[in-house]
């Protein structure tokens, strides 16, 4: 135990204090705020509005068209959040509508004096409606840059609405009629078995979500490390020095330990900065007058959530090690770890299946296979929570199954070294992993 | 610990991996306070002999005790060892890194502390101690590994070819120190194929060839029973009587003296006779003992 604490220590302190941790836990947030920054700022970018000029044949659309387009965006879309709310005016406040007068005026004329305009860059396009319009909703767009969707897409859904508005108008159907008749439909999901206190299964998935990323952001940035880790002793010759002092399964798990605290130590700087930023954040919400909340989960969930992050972190991070200790070079370890991505790939995908029927023998079965189950498991807790003995059992299996890959890891890595540096095939390392 | 006490016995230790044999039936005694040579061709089985003493890999059958106790991990503590392939961590700083191999030995607190500077003086590398092991030259890396297999006072040291790439200075430096720990009453094995270096600080040797013994004592016996049949000549002239096959079996000329190994039958007041009365005039004529070198080649080709 003191030689597996000595061993760990030496591998935390020594990569804690390096350059590389330190400007990797900077930059790495840096690298992603800005990532999140410039589009935003990006699209915060004011562009004059778009001038349209409407030739309203009709004679009755140009009224709900301006409506739908500025009109109160509280009736259109009761359910957007604030950020959404400004984000659509904005959006709306990209055209400049101006009604063309057409009395007396044949309507090719009306389209070349527009089409004069057009050219004159004092428009940027124009829409005519025909007579026919309501019966007939089809009309054309005149626009400097055909390409542009959005400004297509929102013309188009503003006239939806306009027309709607104006059928029912015409229809004779009172105003307050017409807003029961237009009232958008709420769906809310729930759990089933859970009484007053609705718990928000949104906010329990985007968890899980987060979990599932932190999971694999973790082994895609440690699993490298790990790797390397074991490798060190080969490269650097050291590795027979130490077996003279420790037994290799406790130098190995002495590694594993150590850099998954380095791992667990820069995850949780970057979570400290990332609640400090995050409280900043609804603060400013709340000050605004809207609340946010963490999504309402039980406690034992959160346990749950940490000892299967954990597992899952490990399950991979051993595979690593594994690798380790069947090459010589970090570069043949990098080829061989290619296949961990893809299974840590493929089980993050499981999530969909098993949230859809998550007490299935299906997932019953993937949320006992340690490389499943950290995404499974949860999922299957988030949605329908299975009985305890199912969680414990999962979670026995799992870190029972690092253990057994630790161990054989070591054993390979040890005759590995005895047999001078050759890099094992799969099947000598099962041999190897039985000799004694 | 008493005289003749011994600090390792195996007992008809054999190891193979798959088809090769790398080591058969062998029986060794190492005797405690002694330097004892572990000398052979490459791939005789050394560095195999060595794995099993410090419980790195385990005999196929046979056994080894080690200060009269099976090998365990416990045991292990109380082994320094220096293997061939040896290396330090790169970016480490040279105390933090010796410290590292001292408590992996299980030693703790100040000790180390004290143990660090006082070795790292003895090697005159103390103002390295805060550098990085890639920032030093090979042979200072090669003293601080050599720090690395005694900073925990073991009682047995191992070292397998330790002087390998040390310049003549440095070579002296750790030799000393190797003498000074056999005085403090530590047992050492030193496992070598240079024999000029073995044949000075090795009190018994045991050579090893195609995974067996081929012999093992102590180097004076093993020496006198080769009796003194080569001699060291220097003469102007002669040369007809050193090159006459009756009196000389072989004939090796250095730069400014020839040594002369006498053919069977002959004797060296013959040898010596015949070259007065050639006219030579001789500058030396010396008779001597075989060097540990013309043994190991002798041995090592000897048909089996």
């Amino acid at each position: 135990m003191k030689k597996f604490l000595t061993v760990l220590k030496r591998e935390y302190i020594q990569r804690v204090r390096s350059k590389m941790f330190i400007v990797s836990t900077i930059v790495l947030p840096a690298v992603m705020s800005l990532f999140g920054i410039v589009p935003a700022i990006v699209l915060s970018i004011e562009t004059p509005p778009m001038r349209v000029a409407v030739v309203d044949q009709t004679g009755k659309m140009y009224s709900p068209l301006t409506e739908a387009l500025y009109g109160d965006a509280d009736q259109q879309t009761p359910n957007v959040t604030p950020l959404d709310r400004r984000g659509l005016q904005r959006r709306f406040g990209r055209f400049a509508l101006e009604q063309v007068n057409i009395t007396g005026q044949p309507l090719d004329e009306v389209r070349a004096s527009l089409e004069q305009r057009f050219q004159a860059r004092d428009l940027d396009g124009y829409i005519i409606l025909p007579p026919d319009f309501l019966s007939n909703p089809r009309a054309e767009f005149v626009n400097r840059n055909p390409g542009d969707p959005f400004s297509l897409g929102s013309l188009q859904a503003a006239l939806n609405r306009a027309t709607r508005e104006q059928r029912l108008i015409d229809a004779k159907v009172d105003s307050k009629t017409r807003q029961e008749l237009l009232k958008p439909v709420q769906l809310q999901g729930g759990k089933v078995g859970t009484s007053e206190q609705q718990r928000d299964p949104t906010g329990s998935f985007a968890l899980v979500f987060v979990i599932g990323f932190v999971m694999y952001l973790a082994i895609l940035m440690y699993g490298q490390i790990i790797l390397g880790a074991v490798i060190e002793e080969k490269e650097t010759r050291i590795a027979e020095i130490l077996f003279s002092s420790v037994r290799p399964f406790t130098l190995m798990m002495g590694k594993l330990v150590g850099v998954s605290l380095v791992a667990l130590t820069q995850l949780l700087i970057w979570a400290l900065a990332f609640s400090a930023f995050a409280l900043y954040g609804v603060n400013l919400l709340a000050s605004r007058g809207i609340s946010a909340r963490i999504p309402g989960v039980p406690f034992s969930h959160y346990i749950y959530f940490g000892l299967f992050f954990l597992l899952g972190y490990f399950i991979y991070a051993t595979i690593y090690a594994l690798v380790g200790s069947m090459v010589t070079t970090a570069q043949e370890g990098g080829q061989l770890a290619m296949p961990i991505i893809l299974i840590l790939v493929v089980s993050f995908y499981l999530f969909l299946p098993v949230s859809r029927s998550p007490d299935s023998p299906f997932s019953f079965w993937v949320s006992m296979i340690p490389f499943s189950a950290p995404v499974a498991m949860v999922v299957r807790i988030v949605t329908q929570t299975p009985p305890f003995w199912q969680i414990a059992l999962s979670l026995l299996i799992g870190f029972s199954s690092v253990l057994l890959i630790m161990w054989i890891a070591s054993r390979i890595y040890r005759v590995g070294m005895l047999m001078y540096g050759k890099r094992a095939s799969i099947p000598e390392a099962i041999r190897w992993a039985r000799q004694a | 610990m008493a005289a003749n006490e011994t600090t390792i016995k195996l007992d008809r230790v054999s190891k193979s991996f798959g088809e090769f044999t790398a080591v058969r039936e062998l029986s060794l005694d190492v005797r405690a306070g002694r330097v004892f040579g572990l000398l052979g061709p490459n791939g005789a089985g050394k560095t195999t002999t060595i794995r099993m003493i410090v419980n790195i890999t385990a005999p196929d059958s046979g056994t080894i005790l080690l200060f009269g106790r099976h090998i365990d991990a416990g045991l292990q503590d109380r082994i320094g060892y220096l293997p061939e392939e040896r290396g330090l961590y790169k970016k480490m700083r040279i105390g933090d890194q010796l410290r590292f191999f001292a408590e992996i030995k299980n030693m703790r607190g100040k000790e180390v502390d004290s143990k660090i500077d006082e070795w790292l003086a003895r090697v005159k590398l103390s103002e390295w101690k805060n550098k990085r092991s890639m920032e030093l030259s090979k042979g200072m890396q090669q003293k601080i590994q050599f720090i690395t297999a005694v900073i925990h006072d073991p009682d047995l040291l191992i070292l397998d070819e330790p002087f390998s790439g040390l310049d003549p200075v440095n070579v002296e430096l750790l030799k000393e120190i190797v003498l000074d720990l056999k005085r403090a009453g530590k047992t050492i094995i030193f496992s070598t194929h240079q024999m000029e270096v073995a044949e000075k600080i090795c009190d018994d040797i045991c050579l090893l060839n195609r995974a067996q013994k081929v012999f093992e004592g102590s180097l004076r016996e093993i020496k006198s029973s080769f009796g003194r049949n080569s001699i060291a000549v220097r003469c102007e002239g002669g040369d007809g009587v050193l090159d006459d096959p009756s009196l000389v079996s072989k004939l090796v000329r250095h730069a400014d003296e020839a040594q002369a190994l006498l053919a069977a039958g002959a004797d060296a007041q013959t040898l010596l006779k015949r070259l007065i009365e050639s006219g030579a005039v001789v500058g030396k004529f010396e008779m001597m003992e075989p060097s540990l070198n013309d043994i190991f080649i002798t041995k090592v080709t000897e048909p089996a």
